[in-house]
């Protein structure tokens, strides 16, 4: 065996511990340096601070917002280095040992090591006492030809985003591949930087997985009126080029393009799981208990890689946001260095700036309700930000889906101005997660003051709308 | 390779998805998805969405939640309200 990376760090740990005679450092080892991956190293570390940690990553960096690329890329952020939350050295202080530009080839749970791609120091099998998988996801292969050519952009990496924003100043027309909320946010920031933006989508609207119509047809109008060209109910058949991108061949014809941005959804990046023989679930991500823990002893998972139940249904969900990620690596790091912990089922408040519009909700909306076959009710309002006359008021659309009978809330979905969507959805999640009613919600208090809300919350407008409406349909 | 139940998942989330276009998009007046094409999506779109949608939901949830996946390991069950702080 060819002991770790982390071996004379190891040696030096042991050689303290037992002048204090306590047993060896636990290893942690963590596959993968996103959100999940550092959650979990500094799940370790708050449980065990003594614990030997060593985060793997494929990449140059860590501790980044992948989430903030495409914002760069419009202009609102100036600068890549601003999306980068810590320094390497942070980590060293905190005595996690990140290996970058590493490859995890394989996992052999019998003897509870992991195999580094290389021939170098640190390279080889690698021991673990406890093994953390934060693999993240993969774009799903859009599976047409073509996949090779140049100008095939898939926004992940930050390094390869900064290569890429250089490329963006000499791009005359783009066409991003579905209108995912990454999509969403990349059509924005394509039209913000003045670039002759198509989207193709073979859905009939914008996220359509998610959200409702109503509620991204404020956000299509806007695009339009930034110049973007939407292609609904249009697949993508082919990239055409040689070499380098030309033209996007759809389903509704040829559209010239510099770049592609390929924004299919998200599948979870398992085959080392798969291949080590941990249990995958329906959705592709990796089984797991509310410990974060895999069906192999010693083995936790977290983020993009794994699925966890709908608080509502139970049905497992893949491929959430960097704040769930995060979070479940907290809990799979704690339990992993000695501690208590638990994640719960998810109720998913979601957000995103999409055109001139801000979205938003909590849980099921009409669409996905309609789709699981949920019965449900529908109760809405169009409500303001602030007080009418108060500058920067903007139009918000609060629609609130419930079960019929009960009317116990089930899911939002909003469209708004710029404030209050985020804070909103939040609030909305946990009124799904308690239990709240549509009475309950109609009979809220708010707050009140000209600049920061209006007198009649829009939530409270659509609750009670709902609770007339269905009360005139039983007096009828 | 794909289990049955990944197969399954991928594919009646897929067109229950284009199903429920169809529905909320007549609801609102918009435009719905394309005509369905191929014998693949006539099944999916004109055979399974209707019986899955002719079940009661009592029914549809217990066999989504007999399909193996991490709702079947140990979660704490949905939060109650606890009574008064005070």
């Amino acid at each position: 065996m060819v002991d770790g990376p982390n071996a004379f760090s190891y040696v030096g740990f042991s050689a303290s511990r037992a002048k204090r005679g306590s047993a060896l450092p636990r290893r942690t080892v963590i596959v993968g340096g996103g959100a999940a991956g550092l959650g979990s190293a500094g799940g370790v570390k708050a449980a065990d601070p003594d614990a030997d940690v060593v985060v793997y990553t494929q990449y140059e960096d860590v501790a980044y917002s992948p989430c903030g690329i495409p914002y760069v890329h419009g202009g609102e952020i100036d600068d890549f280095q601003k999306l980068f939350l810590a320094g390497k050295q942070a980590y060293v202080d905190a005595g996690i040992d990140v290996r970058y530009n590493t490859e995890v080839t394989a996992i052999d749970k019998a003897r509870a090591s992991i195999t580094v791609a290389g021939e170098g120091e640190g390279e080889g099998e690698v021991r673990y006492d406890q093994l953390i998988i934060a693999t993240g996801f993969d774009y799903a292969d859009p599976g047409v030809p073509g996949g090779d050519l140049d100008g095939l952009y898939y926004v992940k990496n930050i390094r390869e985003a900064m290569e890429w924003d250089k490329v963006l100043d000499t791009v005359k027309q783009a066409v991003v591949v579905e209108a995912s909320p990454l999509g969403l946010e990349m059509v924005t920031s394509l039209a913000h930087r003045g670039i002759e933006t198509h989207l193709i989508d073979p859905n009939p609207w914008a996220l359509a997985e998610m959200a409702d119509p109503d509620i991204m047809a404020p956000v299509e109008e806007s695009w339009r009126e930034m110049g973007v060209t939407l292609h609904f109910n249009t697949s993508l058949e082919a990239f055409l080029g040689e070499g380098k991108l030309r033209a996007v061949k759809t389903s509704a014809g040829e559209l010239p393009a510099d770049l592609a941005v390929v924004c299919t959804h998200k599948t979870p990046n398992n085959a080392l799981a798969a291949a080590a023989g941990l249990k995958i679930g329906s959705t592709g991500g990796i089984i797991v208990d509310e410990r974060m823990a895999t069906s192999a002893d010693g083995v936790f998972a977290a983020g993009d890689c794994t699925e966890i139940p709908h608080g509502f249904t139970g049905v497992p969900l893949q491929g959430l946001t960097g704040s769930h990620a995060y979070a479940q690596g907290k809990v799979a790091g704690t339990n992993a260095g000695g501690g208590s912990r638990a994640y719960r089922a998810v109720y998913v408040p979601w957000g995103t700036v999409a055109g001139k519009w801000v979205i938003g909700g909590a849980s099921f909306g009409e669409t996905t309700a309609t789709a699981l076959g949920i019965p449900h009710v529908v109760a809405q309002a169009d409500g303001i930000s602030r007080a009418r006359y108060y500058p920067g008021v903007h139009k918000i659309k609060v629609k609130l889906i419930a079960e019929p009978g009960t009317l116990r809330l089930i899911g939002a979905q909003m469209v708004g101005g710029g404030e209050g969507i985020k804070e909103r959805a939040d609030f909305l999640a946990m009124a799904v997660k308690f239990g709240f009613t549509l009475h309950d919600l109609s009979t809220m208090e708010n707050v009140y003051s000209p600049p920061i809300g209006a007198l009649n919350e829009p939530i409270v407008v659509a609750a009670t709308n709902g609770v007339n409406a269905l009360a005139k349909t039983k007096r009828g | 390779m794909m289990s049955f139940s990944g197969w399954l998942r991928s594919n009646s989330q897929h067109y229950l998805l284009i199903a429920a276009h169809e529905q909320v998009a007549k609801r609102h007046g918009t435009a719905g998805p394309r005509a369905p094409r191929g014998l693949t999506d006539l099944f999916w779109l004109r055979i399974f969405a209707p019986v899955y949608r002719a079940l009661p939901w009592p029914l549809r949830h217990r066999v989504l939640k007999a399909m193996p996946g991490s709702h079947r390991k140990t979660w704490a069950p949905p939060p109650r309200t606890r009574g008064p702080a005070v």
